[in-house]
């Protein structure tokens, strides 16, 4: 199996004629309820064409060594703050450029979630909700796809860059399902044919006519489904250009750094432009528990490039306004620091950070004690901070759908909008 | 200069340094006198005692003015000459003989008087005095690094310093007039992890490093030696190690190649005293923490040696040439030596058996006397070599 192109991170031509399947037998047993009832309140929100852009930091970025820094203390570590176009907001060293795109961002420095380890802490950042065996939670991805994604779009409405999240479209089916790119944005090999597009064309032809055949004398919408399987890979080949970065690139290189997460930010701006509602770009290493200090040199400041870059360039199409571009990894991580030089998983009081579409810009949200251990004001938890993303692109968090009887809304039960965050 | 005997190795004391990392050791003049630095930036001088001894000597000077972690200390051998690279972008010179110029109440046991205050928080623990020793500030202090100062070393004739910080640029200075006599930069992105020079000062050895930032995205590491007046490549290691993988920027091919020699960074290095070996340390978390002699004619790698569980920290040669002695975080300082690679002493068991945490420095006396090993959890441990 090729190592890119994992099921859960694509849609195949065979995966997706399977989960049309699958689709159309979970409806015997799920109410899709206000889901799939929501057919308006869809339209209304694609009418101000927000889209999301997730920057993912997989492993579990330090606060410490980003924006909630503690000189001084014994937590605090041998990096130290720069001043920021935010007047009393200081940063790590390591974060230069984002230093300068300040006032355009919401940080979040009072985080405190659930899931301590890297499957159930990636889990529940990408849905809200902690794994379960019984409900497969769409991720925030599938979500804004299915709320502000185009209908028959001639790109996938959720598409992932080099990143990570098992949960896909879950209860959304697999028409909000990721479609993921490789590491510097290549397609995966299914979604260029091999085939000269006269046999191409004449293939589709003759499948076409069986099925409309096929259809003639039965009620089922199996066909249909296949038929639109078939179309959306189709109509993907009439978009190809988008994914050819190359010459773009050579214009902007500068502007997001000359590395993977650089060619990814950029792309992701390519792609909310061209229609796409969410994109998620991913960095691996954090996972810090050796060499944290080294660690971070290593991976923030290529990150601070292309983070500032993106905010930049949305900032100069006036697309930020209506994108929003969310910072985060599934875990923060500890105040204390192990004698591998290392710190480890921490949820108790960890940052994120929001920019664009209905964000407050400049803002410091929320504040942890003196050495970091814990959140002295305003604590988010996760629910609060999806439902926070999901109002501030004009998502109602609270919408639900029904599993049997059982009410799911979008953000759990008990969360509250972060009012404060919104402009 | 008597022989070094490893075998004749004798705890003398332990200095107690609490309230970070121990970072830094070097010995001033063959005499007892010792500094110590750690990662908050403070810098202590001790005077060891004659008779071995349990009970732990005061400090008896602070050199002030690092603000960040302290990562390696180099003295000249008659203990006049202190040269201190920090975290805090600044190369700093010190003369310890020097008549003090002030006083400053230091806590070293500040571990110590936590774990006492637990057991009697009506105590005093917290609030007794601290010693009051000596200050003094820097003769000069060299600047010009644009990052964490990580690599330094002097020419054994004691005229030139070699610096190099994580911006990747390389430093050389000439000691007389403490001015600049040459400076370049490595590759983009790279950070000096060690740097060193020959005897004579004329060659300088610079060794880069970065962590991963990404799949494609991670520049090689390098290994080289220069014209130390011009910054002028004259050796490559790597390609005479890895004359087939061709070097590009963007190759992770090349960087998992070159990764089973550098690990993650070689973090020490010094050309042995006649000049024709090079000791190199894997640093890092890495599961060898070897120790590399490669020949400086050839470039070859004779033999690696030690081997420290988690990765290596320091490496020295004995003042004879005889033996390299190396530190890391398996919490052990081993001997080796250099003619057949055997290792011939082991001062402390793996993974704390004895002593605490990563022996993150050593340094030896230059009569061979005296050896010290700084210890993270805030110890400096000293043995008799006599």
């Amino acid at each position: 199996m090729n190592p890119r192109c994992r099921p859960a991170d694509h849609l195949s031509r065979r995966a997706l004629l399977k989960g049309a399947l699958a689709t159309t037998a979970g409806g015997v047993f799920m109410n899709w309820g206000d889901l799939f009832g929501s057919a308006a309140h869809a339209k209304d929100v694609a009418k101000e064409q927000k889209s999301c852009i997730l920057i993912w930091l997989n492993g579990g970025a330090s606060q410490f060594e980003t924006f909630d820094m503690k000189v001084g203390r014994p937590t605090g570590g041998p990096l130290r703050p720069i001043q920021t176009n935010v007047v009393g907001a200081q940063i790590c060293e390591l974060m230069p450029k984002m230093a300068q795109q300040m006032d355009k961002v919401a940080v979040i420095r009072s985080m405190r979630t659930s899931q301590i380890d890297h499957p159930g802490g990636i889990h529940l950042m990408h849905t809200g909700y902690g794994p379960s065996a019984n409900v497969r939670y769409p991720e925030i991805g599938a979500v804004c796809a299915k709320f502000l994604g185009r209908e028959k779009p001639d790109l996938p409405n959720f598409i992932k860059i080099s990143s990570n999240g098992d949960a896909g479209a879950g209860f959304l089916g697999p028409n909000y399902q990721p479609f993921g790119l490789d590491h510097d944005g290549r397609l995966p090999q299914f979604a260029v044919s091999n085939l000269d597009p006269k046999i191409e064309a004449n293939r589709n032809e003759l499948r076409n006519f069986a099925e409309d055949s096929f259809a003639l004398d039965r009620k089922v919408e199996v066909a249909g489904m296949h038929r639109e399987a078939y179309e959306s890979v189709r109509r993907l080949q009439k978009t190809l250009k988008v994914f050819d970065i190359e010459q773009e690139w050579a214009k902007h290189r500068d502007l997001y750094g000359d590395t993977k997460i650089g060619k990814g930010c950029m792309l992701a701006r390519r792609l909310v432009e061209s229609g796409v509602a969410f994109v998620e770009v991913g960095q691996s290493g954090y996972d810090t528990h050796a060499d944290n200090f080294a660690g971070h040199k290593g991976l923030v400041p290529p990150m601070d490039h292309a983070w500032a870059g993106l905010l930049t360039d949305l900032h100069q199409r006036g697309m930020l306004k209506n994108t929003l571009v969310v910072w985060m990894g599934e875990i923060g991580r500890t105040p204390s620091i192990n004698n591998r030089s290392g710190r480890d998983h921490y949820v108790r009081a960890w940052t994120t950070v929001l920019a664009g579409a209905r964000i407050k810009p400049g803002i410091v949200y929320g504040e942890t004690d003196l050495d970091g251990k814990d959140v002295k004001d305003k604590p988010v938890t996760e629910g609060d901070f999806f439902a926070t993303i999901y109002k501030s692109l004009g998502i109602n968090p609270n919408k639900e759908n029904f599993q049997g009887v059982r009410p799911i809304p979008l953000a759990p039960f008990g969360s509250n909008v972060v009012e404060d965050l919104l402009a | 200069m008597p022989d070094l005997n490893p075998m004749k190795a004798t705890l003398h004391c332990e200095l107690v340094f609490e309230g970070a990392w121990t970072t830094s050791v070097a010995f001033l003049g063959s005499g007892r006198r010792l500094a110590a630095g750690n990662r908050e930036g403070v810098l202590l001088v001790w005077d060891l005692p004659e008779q071995p001894t349990k009970e732990s000597p005061a400090p008896t000077r602070k050199l002030e003015g690092h603000t960040n972690a302290i990562n390696r200390l180099v003295a000249s051998d008659d203990g006049k000459l202190l040269i201190s690279a920090s975290h805090d972008k600044s190369v700093r010179l010190w003369d310890p003989t020097v008549e003090p110029a002030g006083s400053a109440e230091v806590i070293v046991d500040s571990e110590q008087r936590e774990r006492e205050a637990k057991k009697n928080p009506k105590g005093a623990a917290l609030s007794k005095p601290g010693v009051k020793i000596a200050t003094q500030q820097a003769q000069h202090v060299f600047t010009g690094h644009r990052a964490w100062v990580q690599a330094l070393g002097m020419s054994r004739d004691q005229k030139r310093l070699i610096s190099g910080d994580d911006s990747g640029l390389v430093c050389v200075w000439d000691l007389a007039t403490r001015q600049q006599l040459a400076k370049w930069t490595g590759s983009p992105a790279n950070w000096i992890t060690s740097a060193c020079l020959s005897a004579d000062g004329q060659t300088a050895f610079v060794a880069e490093f970065c962590s991963p930032r990404g799949s494609f995205d991670r520049p090689p590491a390098q290994v080289r030696l220069f014209e130390a007046a011009t910054g002028k490549e004259t050796l490559d290691f790597l390609k005479v190690l890895y004359p087939n993988v061709k070097v590009r920027d963007s190759s992770y091919g090349y960087a998992t190649t070159w990764g089973q020699f550098v690990a993650q960074g070689l973090v020490a290095a010094e050309f042995s005293p006649d000049g024709k070996l090079l000791a190199l340390a894997q640093g890092g978390e890495t599961g060898t923490g070897k120790v590399h002699l490669m020949e400086v004619a050839t470039g070859k790698l004779l033999r690696s040696v030690s081997g420290h569980q988690s990765g290596a920290c320091d490496a020295i040669f004995s003042a004879d040439g005889k033996y390299v002695l190396s530190v890391g975080r398996d919490t052990t300082l081993r001997i080796c030596q250099v003619a057949d690679g055997k290792e011939v002493a082991q001062l402390g068991k793996p993974r704390g058996g004895q002593f605490k945490d990563w022996f993150h420095a050593v340094a030896l006396s230059p009569d061979q006397q005296w050896l010290a090993a700084a210890d993270i959890s805030g110890r400096v441990y000293v043995w008799s070599m006599g």
